[in-house]
């Protein structure tokens, strides 16, 4: 497997506070690789530093064998490299689809058409519904956004991140505020999305970490201190006793 | 949900009531109302651009009457060069046609945004309003102290610009062009707002960020939509400068912003056709209380803040029904 994505040294200081401190990654090309660490750990930074939206003091970041680290978000994107948010992060006066068709619209490009009636273009609303067929919420494409429930809007946001055609996706805490069978149907979904899209996720529930992961590398002060396949980091006692530890 | 009959039936019977509007005035005896309804067409065309920027695109501008009267200027000073057959700056001779100089208010009020709004889309918020509120009161020195075309005291001309198969004497008919136009111009942004473009636009006020997350460019999308709506303010002074024949720097003065943004609100924002209603309400206010009051402002104020807490959507949003009228 080769990386697609390589973060090298990355330097991040708030004031006083180094919230990545030499931060290094590799998350391989078809791979679920989560990251996880306590909190304040530095990792919605590490994420905003790979998605675009916090500029590093220092270090490199190749995706796809191009250095990003200097690219603004819609570059990224482009380059198939795509976030989504730890609260949800929706457009809610738009139903389902036409969160949907909005993203596809971007990714098209041809967005200055200011005459035809775009909620009438069918093969852009056939192809948000494939898209929210993915996430399993074809059965909702016509409500509003914000009368969805919250664990619709999550699979929403991952339909909208597909529709960049993300080739990886920057999962921030996928389950935050999720029951646990809205979370269990999370997992399921990004279990079906797994093979074709390579996912690096931020999470915190830990059945979902090891149901879902590849690798897991866990982050401790903004550094990485070790990564590996989920039993081995789970038998790591250096893991073990700087953050598994404090749960068990 | 929005009840797309009413709104039908309401929009279909304000458009007779303008179409009726000269035989009404000629039944009445009131041949003023006329002139009085040019206006009232006239602010409606400005008022629905400045709800294009306010209501779908997010902007709160407080220069919109930069753009009115610049469009005006554009209709005044092709009028000075054509009556004393001069060239402005040594180039462009002046014209009395149509189909010249309103082109060329509205093309000129689309570069002067393109420009105004490069700068201006780079702030946001409360900072967005001051700027967009200096930029017109630049305009508004400008031709204060463009002493050829007559400063503070504005200028007049003899004439409308012709148009073909219209009689550029004739108010009634004068009336009818300005009710076209406001048709036309609904007619196109209602169709823009559900465009790609619209779509767009609208995603970026929702939620900017998440816009920003999946790849858009938002500052050229706002940029558009700001020269869009600065060429329609543009057109709409260039038929007001037809309407009264004479231009003034009133017409860029930050207070005609203030009275745009009135309309607005008054109105409905969000939904172009409450423009229509906006401008009824403030000219008819103004006509019926000026009479009454120098001061008219005092009662006006009232009732604005009335209607911003009880109607919350306006005017267009108690006669429509309470639906938003964007997804109608």
């Amino acid at each position: 497997m080769s990386a697609l994505l390589e973060a090298r040294g990355l330097i991040k200081r708030f004031g006083g506070l180094l919230a990545s401190a030499q931060f290094s990654l590799d998350v391989a090309e078809g791979e679920v690789h989560a990251l996880i660490g306590p909190n304040g750990a530095g990792k919605t930074t590490a994420i905003g530093q790979l998605a675009g939206e916090i500029r590093p003091d220092a270090g490199s970041i190749r995706f796809a064998g191009q250095e990003i680290a200097r690219l603004p978000v819609q570059r990224r994107v482009r380059l198939g490299l795509t976030r989504s948010f730890q609260v949800t992060s929706i457009l809610p006066r738009f139903t389902t689809l036409e969160n949907v068709m909005t993203v596809l619209l971007v990714r098209s490009g041809q967005v200055f058409r200011f005459f035809a009636a775009v909620r009438r273009e069918t093969a852009l609303r056939e192809e948000a519904a494939a898209m929210l067929a993915r996430v399993g919420l074809e059965g909702r494409a016509d409500v509003m956004a914000e009368d969805l429930a919250h664990g619709e809007q999550r699979l929403l946001e991952l339909a909208m991140a597909l529709a960049t055609g993300a080739r990886l996706l920057l999962l921030d805490e996928p389950m935050a505020g999720l029951g646990p069978v809205e979370s269990q149907a999370m997992t399921r979904t990004l279990l079906g999305l797994r093979g074709g899209l390579t996912m690096l996720l931020v999470e915190h529930d830990m059945e979902a970490v090891f149901a879902l992961a590849d690798r897991v590398s866990v982050l401790v002060s903004g550094q990485v201190i070790a990564s590996g396949d989920p039993a081995a980091i789970r038998a790591d006692p250096v893991v073990r006793a700087a953050y598994l530890g404090e749960e068990a | 949900m929005v009840d797309t009959r009413r709104q039908a039936v309401v929009l279909l019977a304000t458009l007779a009531l303008l179409l009726a509007l000269p035989t009404l005035a000629t039944a009445m005896s009131m041949p003023y109302l006329v002139t009085l309804g040019s206006q009232v067409v006239i602010y409606a065309i400005a008022a629905a651009s400045l709800d294009l920027l306010i209501g779908y695109a997010g902007l709160p501008s407080f220069g919109h009457a930069g753009f009115f009267g610049l469009g005006a200027y554009v209709v005044g000073i092709f009028a000075f060069h054509a009556a004393d057959q001069s060239r402005f700056l040594g180039l462009v001779p002046g014209s009395t046609q149509a189909w010249i100089v309103w082109p060329a208010a509205i093309g000129v009020c689309a570069i002067a945004s393109l420009a105004i709004g490069a700068l201006s889309l780079r702030t946001a918020g409360v900072s967005f309003i001051m700027i967009t509120l200096a930029f017109a009161q630049m305009l508004y020195f400008l031709f204060v102290s463009l002493k050829v075309y007559g400063g503070t005291d504005g200028m007049g001309f003899d004439s409308r610009n012709t148009l073909a198969g219209i009689d550029p004497g004739s108010d009634t008919q004068f009336y009818y062009v300005c009710v076209a136009a406001l048709v036309l111009v609904v007619v196109v942004f209602r169709r823009l707002v559900r465009s790609r473009f619209g779509m767009v636009l609208e995603g970026l006020r929702q939620n900017e960020r998440r816009m920003a997350a999946v790849g858009i460019a938002s500052y050229r999308v706002r940029l558009v939509a700001f020269a869009i709506a600065g060429a329609g303010a543009g057109f709409a002074g260039a038929l007001d400068a037809n309407l009264l024949r004479y231009v003034s720097p009133d017409a860029l003065h930050w207070t005609m912003s203030g009275d745009l943004l009135v309309m607005v609100v008054l109105g409905g924002v969000g939904s172009l056709y409450g423009a229509v209603y906006g401008a009824i309400a403030f000219v008819g206010l103004q006509s019926v209380l000026s009479q009454w009051t120098e001061h008219w402002m005092i009662v006006l104020g009232p009732i604005l803040v009335a209607v911003v807490l009880v109607a919350r959507r306006g005017l267009w949003g108690v006669l429509g029904g309470a639906g938003d009228g964007r997804q109608g």
